[in-house]
Formats: structure tokens, C-alpha cells, sequence
């Protein structure tokens, strides 16, 4: 057994990494030292001896039946890949124009319960937000685990944001700085959607 | 049969499932090989190699040469594994296997008479799995530790303390 001080260094001495001045430094201490000149021959055998493993070992079954009943033919996902991008495309145009929508009614004209500002907008929002959940949905396991944890704290962060600002709205409709916080968070809500179906879809 | 590699990838490439299967039967063995090692258990090494040619043929449209395919390959296994045992970690839904001496008592493709390795390969299933994957990830397959710190999501340090905790581990095991 070596010095457990010197355990790395010869290691790093063996793989060639040490720096010029300590390889000087192991080298004298190798010329007096029986046991760490030991353990350098035993790890430069096991390193050998570990790039002498066989590179190949068959698996000991066919493996290929199960892959190919996993794959897609590449046409179909194709036509399928693109669809979901123009529905993503076409929810984020639907949040746009409802937004701008929005930003475009005056004062006067804006009534919840109308059809037109407030009511419009949302319902142009939660269109696209659905469609974007549902895109997601389906891609949704391509996505790392850390991924999913942190899309879904960020996506409470930002559903609590619009419920807030959904509540405030409602009792004061006609307020232009709550209508820029709503339309802020769904707007955050839908490019955090589009952003995550866009990476699982790649 | 095409048995041009660049040709085989180009055709798997436009969707060609025969040219993809091509590509498995070249590269199973080796990738068989780096998921069994890394796993040390022999189910799941099958299940990690399907994966990977999964993810492969999904991501095939992403490879474009610039190194080797098989560097590409394997990479892209090494790194379904890692990330696959780290969900499993996460979630604690499976106890990690760190010894599964059958898997790897005759494995195919190995010198049945090299008495040595296979004790080295019985060794390094035994190892924990930390140190066992950085050991086969740098003294194995060669990848530097830069390298592995990226594809394991941990630092040089860690990646070189795992190494040398490996190499300690197998000495004592083959000193036995």
C-alpha cells in the first residue's frame, strides 16, 4: 500500500499528467521508494491490461426486433415533426394577434363580457396555451427529467402570475397596467411552452 | 448489401430501416460492450443499447460527419446510460446493480482462455458506480476527463478522485 498523499499523484504520474517539476518530484521518490514503484508497475498492468478488453461482446439475444418495432419510419415522423411545428407556430400567432388585439381596443371599448378585449383575449390564450400543453404532452418524455422538474416550477411561477392578474382584472377591467401584467405572463406562459416542445421535438 | 459505411449512414439518413439495421449488426457488439460495462448488469445493458440505437435513428438527422460515426455513436450511448441512471438515481425506483458476476462470466467476443480479464471484468461490475463508469469511460474506451466531467455532469476533480478510487479497488480486488 502507498502513502495515501501520493496515491494521486502517482496516478496522474502513470497517465502523464502531472506537471514537469512533480514528475521530477515522483521520479526522486520513486528511486528510494520500493512499494511506490510497486504500485506504479501494478497500475500501469491494470491500465494495460484494461485497454486489452475485448471492444466487442455480443449481446445474448438479437436485440434488432425490439429497435426496429421502436422506430418510426423517418417520412411519417418527418410530416409528423412538422405538423407539430405549424400548430406551435400557428398557437403562438393566435397568443399575438390576441394580445395586439387586446393593446388596440380603447378604453371605452373594452367591457368583459363583450366578446371583444378581455374575453377575446383570453380565450385566444388559453387556445394556444391548450394546444401547446397538448404538443408538449405528447413529446413530453423526450425531455430530460431536470428539464420537466424545471418547466413545470416555472410553469406554476407563471400560471400563479396570470391567476393573479386574471383576479385583479376582474375587478378592475378596464386597467391598462394589468392588462400589460396578463399579457406579459402569457406571453412567458406560451414561449416557455413553445420553447419546451420545440427542444423535446428536436 | 451496401457494406459502405457512408453510404449505409447517408441511406439510414433519408429513413432506410434496412441501411439503419446495417448499422446495428456493425456496432452492436461494441456498444453492447460499453453498456454492460458501464451497467454491470446484463438487462440493462440491453435495454440501454436499444435505447440508443432508438435515439440514434432519431437523431441520425443531426450527425453530419464531422467525426467518426461510431465516435458519434458511442457518445450518444454513453450518454443515454449516464442520463438513464441518473433519472433512476432520482426517482429511486430501482436499486442500482453493482455486481452482476453472471453477466459477465462468458461474455461472447472475449478470449475464453484469458483467465485475467475476465477476472478484471468481474472486478470493474463490482466496482460502485461512479467509480466504475469513469474507470471504463477513461481506461477502457480512452476518454479524457474533460470529456467524461461533461458527459457525466460532474467536475475534472471528481471524474480523476473516481478514477483513482477505481484503480485502488481493483488492485486490492486482483491482489486477492
Amino acid at each position: 500500500m502507498t502513502y495515501p498523499h501520493m496515491d494521486a499523484k502517482l496516478n496522474e504520474y502513470v497517465d502523464g499528467t502531472l506537471a514537469a517539476r512533480d514528475r521530477a518530484s515522483v521520479e526522486a521518490h520513486l528511486a528510494e521508494c520500493a512499494e511506490c514503484r510497486a504500485a506504479i508497475a501494478e497500475l500501469r498492468s491494470l491500465s494495460a491490461s484494461a485497454t486489452g478488453l475485448p471492444k466487442s461482446i455480443e449481446p445474448g439475444r438479437d436485440l434488432w426486433p425490439a429497435i426496429a418495432a421502436r422506430i418510426r419510419p423517418r417520412a411519417m415522423w418527418n410530416v409528423q415533426r412538422f405538423w407539430r411545428g405549424a400548430l406551435a407556430a400557428a398557437a403562438m400567432l393566435v397568443l399575438a394577434v390576441g394580445i395586439y388585439r387586446l393593446f388596440r381596443v380603447p378604453r371605452s371599448d373594452f367591457r368583459v363580457g363583450e366578446g371583444q378585449g378581455w374575453a377575446a383575449v383570453q380565450a385566444d390564450f388559453e387556445r394556444a396555451s391548450d394546444e401547446l400543453s397538448r404538443i408538449l404532452a405528447v413529446e413530453r418524455e423526450r425531455l430530460r427529467p431536470e428539464t420537466v422538474v424545471l418547466l413545470e416550477r416555472n410553469l406554476a411561477v407563471i400560471d400563479t402570475a396570470i391567476a393573479e392578474s386574471r383576479a385583479a382584472l376582474a375587478r378592475d377591467p378596464a386597467s391598462a397596467e394589468l392588462r400589460r401584467f396578463f399579457a406579459a405572463a402569457a406571453r412567458q406562459k406560451v414561449e416557455l411552452l413553445r420553447w419546451a416542445a420545440r427542444v423535446a421535438a428536436s | 448489401m451496401h457494406s459502405d459505411p457512408t453510404d449505409l449512414i447517408h441511406r439510414a439518413q433519408q429513413g432506410d430501416r434496412a441501411a439503419f439495421e446495417a448499422l446495428y449488426r456493425a456496432h452492436a457488439g461494441r456498444v453492447y460492450a460499453l453498456c454492460l460495462r458501464l451497467t454491470a448488469d446484463a438487462a440493462q445493458a440491453e435495454e440501454r443499447t436499444q435505447d440508443a440505437f432508438v435515439r440514434a435513428w432519431e437523431r441520425l438527422a443531426t450527425y453530419r460527419g464531422e467525426s467518426a460515426f461510431s465516435s458519434w455513436l458511442y457518445r450518444l450511448t454513453v450518454n443515454e446510460v449516464l442520463l438513464g441512471r441518473r433519472a433512476e438515481r432520482r426517482r429511486e425506483q430501482r436499486v442500482v446493480t453493482t455486481d452482476d458476476p453472471a453477466a459477465l462470466e462468458r461474455p461472447r467476443g472475449a478470449d475464453p482462455a484469458s483467465g485475467s480479464a475476465l477476472d478484471l471484468e468481474r472486478a470493474v461490475a463490482a466496482l460502485p458506480p461512479g467509480a466504475r463508469e469513469v474507470f471504463v469511460l477513461h481506461d477502457v474506451e480512452g476518454y479524457r476527463h474533460e470529456e467524461i466531467a461533461a458527459l457525466a455532469g460532474i467536475a475534472v476533480g471528481t471524474s480523476k478522485a473516481q478514477l483513482f478510487r477505481a484503480r485502488r479497488l481493483l488492485r486490492e480486488a486482483l491482489n486477492r
